[in-house]
């Protein structure tokens, strides 16, 4: 039921979408080939396979490595395309294998942080917009500060110390996937409120600006219930565009909070395989972030459309 | 504000503090003394020592260098490389301004976790290659913002008087539109020195920073972090220096109004 002028759209859409892909795994691809020292010498001695002529012509040979860079890639591509990621030399298993246990663990984190960030910005933001200046507005004036300042790696360093060690209510490293869990949804859903209960809470008194709140005051409802029932919807669709990015970051901006807490997700498997000079591993993240951005960023175009239909005009 | 001149109290401690430091420290910051390791908060080692009987104080007065060097070379290649694309961008229009700015847009989209990673691989670790990493992954806001600005410079009455009486795009450029971006540009800058502290220590933590053999906030926290459960105190510290540093640097050099919308924050 596509109209022309929507069908163009989606066309361009799909033409956008194939040239960003194409230009990211370029350089994917690019960095693997511009690292100083031979990937195939650093597979072999990681393996500690002895690094001869033979072996060094064998692997090189067996990656495709003595085809010109043009053939390399299209190689790499369609290997990518068809599920083989090639393999980490550091734990000798396949790499879509690795990330297919990983990105779980990280989207739990990421989902889990932003979820409650989200469930406590919307009450937050909206006592604050019901007082400014009041207690609730000083308190998410309070965390925005305190989470620009502090890291958030130190802020999971504290807490592991201060809950593990010196209170014994948590196991922080030692316990089942989801105890280890608590904190570091904690500390990621710490470090999204702010901005959001900011976002939420100026849309919320940009509405209060404006004739239909003052009618809706005049008609006897108080400040509360008249920013409740006129001005939420405008806040929700602030966080809408706040969250855009929020999502973006999901599973691939929780990498310190990762490496402090050692969970297994894709981002400390990226740290730990540069580490070892995994570079495959790399190659293979910066697909799959890039993948999840676009996919986040045109979901969050459609949705925009959906809920305003001025947009699509 | 309070908040603001309590800032510019602290800031002028930090850089008072690190005058003191960059020209004498109680110890050698490199001195290993395993006679002395871990030794706990004494008069002769106000913050102890740590896991090689180095003293803490010494080495932390001294990775204040670190900081403010990174600080340096990312507001540069932010304003740099920012301003020249915006305002190219604005200046030129048409296809290749398109470019310059969806590059920037770019730019803005791509983790700064892989940016640095990329960076590091390629030229090394150290902290100057962090803050080149840095830098790189945060010019595009500005970019947007100083073709914003050199757009609407653009179409004020004063600069069309300028083109009418004969001045090129060049001299318009150096004359006009230069200075009412660097303006707006360096607020900015000013207020995103706080946050870099956070993000190259958060890449220093990476072991993405400087190496560990040299005293830095960030790789001493990358260092000591396994005695979490031993010598906290090893963690405590940098920490705070860190986070004071930061919220200094945020209280006294926050932009008074106006949007932050473009300089939307990117985690490390």
């Amino acid at each position: 039921m596509l109209d022309g002028e929507r069908r163009s759209g989606a066309v361009g859409w799909l033409f956008r979408v194939v040239i960003l892909l194409a230009v990211v795994s370029v350089a994917a691809f690019a960095v693997l080939h511009a690292v100083p020292g031979d990937p195939v010498i650093i597979a072999l001695s990681v393996q500690n396979l002895p690094v001869t002529p033979e072996t060094v012509a064998a692997l090189r040979a067996e990656w495709g490595l003595d085809r010109p860079l043009a053939a390399q890639y299209l190689h790499w591509l369609a290997g990518f395309l068809s599920g083989d990621w090639g393999v980490s030399f550091r734990t000798t298993r396949p790499i879509l294998e690795e990330f297919g246990r990983r990105v779980p663990v990280s989207m739990a984190l990421g989902f889990g942080g932003l979820a409650l960030a989200l469930v406590v910005a919307v009450p937050l933001g909206f006592a604050a917009a019901v007082r400014p200046g009041g207690l609730a507005d000083r308190v998410a004036r309070a965390v925005t500060v305190l989470t620009q300042a502090v890291p958030a790696f130190w802020l999971g360093l504290v807490a592991i110390w201060l809950f593990a060690v010196e209170l014994g209510v948590l196991q922080a490293f030692t316990g089942p996937l989801s105890e280890r869990l608590v904190l570091p949804i904690l500390i990621v859903a710490l470090y999204s409120l702010g901005s959001l209960t900011r976002v939420y809470r100026a849309e919320l008194l940009a509405a209060v600006e404006t004739p239909m709140y003052r009618t809706a005051r005049a008609k006897g409802l108080s400040r509360p219930a008249a920013i409740w029932r006129h001005c939420h919807r405008r806040g929700l669709f602030g966080l809408l565009a706040a969250l855009t990015p929020e999502f973006g970051w999901v599973i691939g901006g929780t990498a310190v909070t990762e490496v402090v807490f050692g969970l297994p997700g894709i981002s400390q498997f990226l740290v730990e395989s540069i580490g070892a000079r995994d570079y495959f591993v790399l190659q293979a993240y910066i697909v799959v972030i890039a993948v999840w951005m676009l996919a986040v960023f045109t979901a969050a175009d459609l949705l925009g459309r959906v809920l305003d239909p001025r947009v699509s005009r | 504000m309070s908040g603001r001149s309590g800032g510019l109290v602290a800031l002028g401690l930090l850089l008072a503090g690190f005058a003191l430091a960059s020209a004498w420290q109680p110890h050698d910051p490199f001195a290993i003394d395993l006679a002395s390791r871990h030794a706990p908060m004494s008069l002769d080692h106000p913050m102890g020592t740590d896991h090689l009987g180095r003293d803490l104080l010494s080495r932390i007065m001294l990775g204040a260098g670190n900081t403010a060097m990174v600080i340096l070379i990312v507001a540069t290649l932010s304003f740099g490389l920012g301003s020249l694309v915006g305002v190219t961008a604005g200046l030129a229009g048409g296809v290749f301004g398109t470019v310059l700015i969806r590059s920037a847009e770019f730019v803005i989209a791509v983790p700064t976790l892989i940016l640095a990673l990329t960076i590091t691989t390629l030229f090394g670790l150290s902290a100057v290659t962090a803050g080149l990493a840095l830098g790189l992954a945060t010019w595009g806001p500005y970019a947007l913002l100083a073709h914003a600005l050199t757009l609407r410079t653009l179409g004020q009455p004063h600069v069309l008087a300028a083109r009418s009486l004969g001045v090129g795009r060049t001299g318009v450029a150096a004359r006009h539109v230069v200075p009412a971006t660097a303006d707006t540009l360096l607020t900015y800058l000013a207020s995103d020195a706080g946050r870099t502290v956070v993000s190259y220590a958060s890449l220093a933590f990476l072991g993405l920073g400087a190496e560990t053999s040299q005293p830095d906030w960030g790789a001493m926290l990358f260092e000591y972090r396994g005695y979490v459960f031993d010598a906290p105190m090893l963690l405590i510290w940098p920490g705070l220096a860190i986070t004071l540093t930061a919220l200094a640097l945020n209280l006294a050099l926050e932009p008074r109004a106006g949007s932050s919308r473009f300089l939307a924050s990117k985690e490390a």
